[in-house]
């Protein structure tokens, strides 16, 4: 693509060679300005394709510096303006006016929203155009030229203006999508947080109630009770901290183990550290079996604490069950000792169980002793 | 004490009222309700009961809710537990850092609630698993902080850190007492001194909550 790929795009719809098209604009364009005009036309009025990959999106890529080469042009133009017009040096500034705004239009409306073109490349054009406006401002303003009066002060002020505007105008765009954007994000927001009051106030509320009242380990405490868990995540899910990944996963599994077996599962868990990803799996496998665990032989409420910090992150789940004895289970059982013991030493870290006639405690450490 | 303990409900909820009305414990005496701010203010004022049980989220007054209910009305000798739907730390802690003496969740039995109650008139503060492991996180009890002196407020003692982690863990304060070899009584002591810390202290998280919620 050369200037707009209008070639490019006509040859293809025709079903030629793009340099032929090209050719046939060249061939026009004595004709009147023919093949100039209708270059423009096609530009302004035929919609863009979109790349049909990233492939093509790369080979369709603006090779023509234009506002580089209208610079390079802008001495001709200023000629021109004063020779072959025969205006003088008032021809010459204009003739250089005219030839900087085009370069700053071009860089504003193509160049930059242009992502082959580095920002370098596009700012450094523009800047160069705006000081050479504002040279012709000061140049018209000093009245080298013939002091025509009004007429020269208003096209310095204006020229002035120009400059100044190109200078801050993707600065003031940027603004102003910032701000567009910003206002948006905040209405939802705030939409956001009148649903979740809502929600809040009465579909919380009335699933408490419904747990409350159907007692805690029937069928209809349990759906409630899944319910809530849902809806508080949705309303209350904010940026997740590091760390919250361990909790949010032991979450789950409270989760899944309340929809499988009739308990209440309520898991707290503070602070944040980076785990790796061996222990953290074997954290949460070995809690899952811990729960279950405790879901299966003591039932009721079971607590999950977890405190997850840099020197070492411990799981403790308790039940309120009558307890057993862990020499006592037979070696058969994998339960506690494999999936539990034995997994977490293999990932570098301990578990232990106490169990009582008032409930049963299994903790997970890791690392096994607590780093420094 | 064989005068029974007497109780306002004040929560927006009517079903949720009459349904806590109704789990309650023969012990108490339920003296009347509230649904708004205003009506809350004024039926406490009224009635002066031992406990108030407080919804952390009411329509009315200014819009702070509970909290706000804490800090307008003359509470006399009334003490208040707060009771939520809400885990957000910025609930609990705004309506802890009101005035209320314990918190728990809506879930709880109406046997629960019940305890809470007792405790609450008796002078001592209910802590919830998840309000304990909150505590521990904001006075950075994970990363190892500790209080060098009693009377230090941004951190937890050595003690008050252990109790409170049992507490998460799920253990009741009697048996909290057996683990730590010591009185029910102190564990009291130490939940109370926490709650203490936790109305005044002006750790960094707290107060950034608070302002945040327009509480100071």
């Amino acid at each position: 693509m050369l200037l707009a790929g209008v070639a490019a795009g006509l040859a293809r719809h025709l079903g030629r060679s793009t340099a032929t098209v090209r050719w046939w604009f060249v061939l026009l364009a004595p004709l009147g300005g023919a093949g100039v005009l209708l270059y423009l036309w096609l530009w302004a009025l035929v919609p863009v394709a979109e790349p049909a990959d990233a492939e093509e999106a790369k080979g369709l890529r603006r090779a023509t510096p234009v506002a580089l080469l209208l610079l390079v042009a802008l001495p001709i133009t200023a000629l021109l303006g004063s020779v072959v017009a025969d205006l003088g040096a008032i021809g010459a500034l204009a003739g250089a006016a005219l030839v900087c705004c085009a370069v700053i239009a071009w860089s504003l409306g193509v160049d930059r929203l242009d992502p082959s073109w580095p920002a370098a490349y596009t700012n450094g054009t523009r800047l160069l155009a705006a000081g050479i406006l504002l040279l012709c401002a000061v140049l018209a303003a000093l009245g080298v030229t013939n002091p025509q009066g009004v007429m020269t002060v208003l096209l310095a002020s204006l020229l002035a203006l120009v400059a100044l505007g190109t200078l801050f105008a993707p600065r003031l765009v940027k603004l102003w999508s910032e701000l567009g954007s910003e206002r948006v994000a905040r209405v939802k927001e705030e939409q956001r947080a009148e649903m979740a009051a809502h929600l809040h106030d009465s579909v919380l509320q009335t699933l408490a109630v419904i747990q409350n009242r159907a007692g805690a380990s029937s069928e209809v405490a349990r759906l409630a009770r899944a319910q809530e868990r849902e809806l508080r995540e949705w309303l209350f899910a904010g940026p997740a901290p590091v760390g919250a990944d361990l909790a949010a996963r032991l979450r789950e599994v409270a989760e899944t183990v309340e929809l499988e077996h009739p308990v209440v599962v309520d898991v707290v868990a503070i602070g944040e550290a980076e785990l790796p990803e061996d222990a953290g799996q074997a954290l949460v496998a070995a809690t899952r079996e811990a729960v279950v665990n405790a879901a299966r032989h003591a039932g009721g409420d079971i607590s999950v604490y977890v405190e997850i910090a840099v020197a070492q992150t411990e799981v403790f789940v308790r039940d309120r069950g009558a307890g057993f004895d862990l020499a006592a289970v037979p070696d058969g059982r994998l339960g506690v000792r494999e999936s539990i013991i034995g997994r977490m030493q293999r990932a570098g870290g301990a578990a232990t169980v106490r169990s009582g006639e008032t409930g049963t405690e299994i903790v997970l450490r890791w690392p096994e002793t607590r780093r420094a | 004490m064989t005068e029974r303990l007497t109780v306002v409900i004040v929560d927006d909820h009517s079903i949720f009222r009459s349904g806590l009305r109704a789990d309650l414990d023969d012990a108490l005496e339920v003296l009347g309700e509230a649904a708004t701010v205003d009506e809350a203010i004024e039926t406490i004022e009224r009635l002066q009961p031992d406990v108030v049980l407080l919804d952390v989220h009411l329509p009315g007054g200014q819009g702070g809710g509970g909290a706000e209910v804490l800090r307008r009305a003359k509470l006399g000798r009334t003490r208040a537990l707060a009771l939520s739907v809400s885990d957000s730390a910025e609930d609990v802690v705004g309506v802890i850092r009101a005035g209320a003496r314990g918190y728990i969740t809506k879930g709880s039995s109406g046997p629960q609630v019940s305890r809470a109650v007792a405790t609450i008139a008796g002078g001592d503060a209910v802590f919830s698993p998840r309000l304990a492991g909150f505590v521990l996180d904001a006075f950075g009890a994970p990363a190892g902080e500790q209080a060098e002196t009693d009377a230090e407020l941004d951190r937890l003692s050595k003690r008050e850190r252990e109790v409170m982690r049992f507490i998460a863990r799920g253990f009741a304060y009697k048996e909290v007492a057996a683990e730590l070899f010591i009185s029910i009584k102190t564990v009291e002591t130490h939940v109370s001194a926490v709650l203490r810390k936790l109305q005044l202290s002006s750790r960094h998280e707290l107060t950034a909550w608070a302002l945040e919620r327009k509480l100071l």
